[in-house]
């Protein structure tokens, strides 16, 4: 497959998510580029992976003609439902992969969705641990990704810590659960540095080192030799990923505020007319 | 048993002061119209219980009805962040811990089980338990290895929405089950509201999908849109129009006042007409 002439930013951080994953897992979809990486994956990478719907739980879905912002129900997507007993046995089973977008993570792959500034006088209360503790101490691969690599984001340590990294967080708590990747828009990074903390894997086409030193709050770990560049998205890739996101919904990620959200409640109208106009409702027990 | 009742009567059997679990997840299939009415009523003091929470925390929270919240999540996922829910942890006025997903779960089955705790990995290594008081850092007798014990969490109520219900209290739930199923057996009052009763015949062709049992259920209440404005599959998708105009009014006093008297200090008919009725709500929701 020929390299693709040209692609974008978002492309290139999917499709490295997607080339992360394999095996026979249950792979969560709860953000649009988390969805399409998995969906992405299972197209050309790992055939084997159970996509889950999302916000429903639902397990093997049908992928739909455009990338859905949820509600779109197991029996319209012909799913497997799940309960969250499933999800969670398949956590502490490790058949579970998700790539998580924290809103920190620091040089020991600590992660944060929880508060900016102490947890008892936040300076932002954010959304709370969710269920990243979960994974940190029983997955055998975690993944993060991060959209806008910054000082601010990529920072020696996290102001709480949701998720647990690596050094002082694993102790009693063993390797399950430890970082394994981290995917920005800048380039790759895995936890293989001294002690654990965060090392250049591979840069994106044009990124230099200078520029991830720029944008990282701490001194990042090059091994020895040339870095290596990031294998761009094939034409499939880009073909794949463009069929699966005809709105663009995954563009909205890189935006945010009030204007990323009133269009993000456009694209939610369009796409249900979209769908209607390919999935005609039919009930439970084929009743319209 | 018949146990159908209307709203007012589920919110009259909920005590100040109680610990009142929501089942649902975030912007999915919440008890909304059941949490409307508990913010409109002069209920204070309450403790709420969420695994996944968003409107419902968010609004008890708005209305002052809320002196404790046990949550591992409150938000407005896409839409972003759950706006009274982010004042109040900024202002400390209101008594937060932070649990994660499956230790709720874990919580509420423990109460389930009869046990005083459930041991866990989940939250070693993070600064969950530093924050959170209620765990405790145990020792594996079998292995002596540092685990978390989840204590049991023990709701007075559970409010929860399903699709279809009989008058006896059984409960059919399309989509996802999220923590519903798991409320309603660990609370000592489960109330469930549904968009439709069937007969109860009618709810068994549902086989599994019944996942409530009418013996975990004190009372349902038939609401048409109990969900809305969060989704309720498979029946209507979440409206985030609304959600986007409930976060610009919970922007300002002014707005929320006005929010208040146009969707909390309604009925349920009144605030589905300040939607246009349900026909509008059809057109531009229902799957």
């Amino acid at each position: 497959m020929p390299l693709a002439p040209e692609f974008s930013v978002d492309e290139v951080i999917i499709t490295t998510m997607a080339r992360q994953l394999h095996g026979e897992m249950l792979v969560s979809s709860v953000t649009a580029f988390g969805s399409l990486a998995a969906h992405l994956a299972k197209r050309l990478y790992a055939p084997d992976l159970a996509v889950l719907s999302t916000p429903e739980s639902g397990m093997d879905v049908t992928p739909m003609p455009t990338l859905t912002l949820g509600q779109f129900l197991t029996d319209v997507q012909q799913g497997i439902p799940l309960t969250m007993e499933d999800i969670f046995d398949a956590i502490f089973t490790d058949h579970f992969r998700i790539w998580i977008n924290p809103s920190q993570i620091d040089q020991y792959g600590n992660t944060n969705i929880t508060a900016i500034g102490d947890w008892h006088h936040p300076k932002v209360a954010l959304v709370g641990s969710r269920g990243i503790p979960e994974d940190t101490s029983h997955l055998s691969e975690t993944f993060y990704y991060i959209l806008n690599h910054s000082p601010r984001a990529v920072l020696a340590q996290v102001d709480f810590k949701s998720g647990a990294g690596n050094g002082e967080s694993r102790r009693g708590l063993g390797s399950h659960g430890a970082p394994t990747a981290l995917v920005t828009d800048l380039g790759v990074f895995s936890f293989t540095g001294p002690g654990g903390t965060m090392a250049v894997n591979s840069l994106h086409p044009g990124v230099t080192i200078e520029e991830v030193q720029e944008r990282t709050g701490f001194a990042v770990y090059v091994g020895a030799g040339e870095v290596a560049v990031t294998d761009p998205p094939t034409e499939e890739d880009i073909r794949i990923i463009r069929e699966s996101d005809p709105l663009e919904v995954r563009k909205l990620e890189l935006m945010s505020g009030p204007m990323a959200a009133e269009k993000f409640v456009n694209i939610y109208e369009r796409e249900r007319q979209a769908l209607h106009a390919t999935y005609p409702r039919v009930g439970k027990f084929g009743r319209p | 048993m018949d146990k159908r009742m209307t709203i007012d009567e589920v919110v009259d059997r909920i005590p100040n002061g109680a610990k009142v679990a929501i089942g649902g997840s975030s912007i999915s299939r919440k008890p909304m119209a059941l949490v409307r009415a508990l913010a409109r009523s002069d209920k204070r003091d309450l403790t709420v219980i969420v695994d996944v929470g968003g409107p419902d925390v968010d609004l008890l929270l708005g209305t002052g009805s809320v002196s404790q919240v046990i949550y591992a999540f409150v938000g407005f996922e896409v839409l972003g962040l759950a706006p009274h829910f982010r004042r109040a942890r900024q202002n400390g006025t209101v008594d937060f811990q932070e649990w994660t997903e499956y230790t709720v779960m874990a919580g509420l089955d423990a109460t389930i089980k009869r046990v005083p705790f459930i041991p866990t990995h989940a939250t070693l290594g993070t600064d969950v338990p530093k924050v959170n008081t209620a765990f405790r850092e145990i020792t594996d007798p079998f292995n002596q290895e540092p685990l978390i014990a989840v204590p049991a969490l023990a709701p007075d109520v559970a409010l929860i929405h399903v699709n279809y219900a009989d008058i006896q209290g059984n409960g059919v739930i399309l989509g996802d089950g999220h923590v519903d199923v798991l409320c309603a057996k660990a609370a000592k009052n489960t109330y469930m509201s549904c968009e439709r009763l069937l007969s109860s015949d009618e709810l068994q062709r549902f086989g599994r999908d019944v996942q409530v049992l009418r013996v975990y259920s004190k009372g349902v209440v038939e609401v048409p849109w109990g969900a809305h404005p969060t989704g309720c599959a498979p029946d209507y998708r979440t409206d985030l129009r609304h959600l986007q105009e409930y976060l610009k009014a919970a922007s300002s006093d002014a707005g929320w006042q006005q929010y208040e008297a146009d969707f909390v200090d309604v009925n349920h008919r009144q605030y589905l007409d300040n939607h246009g009725g349900a026909e509008e709500l059809v057109s531009r929701l229902k799957v």
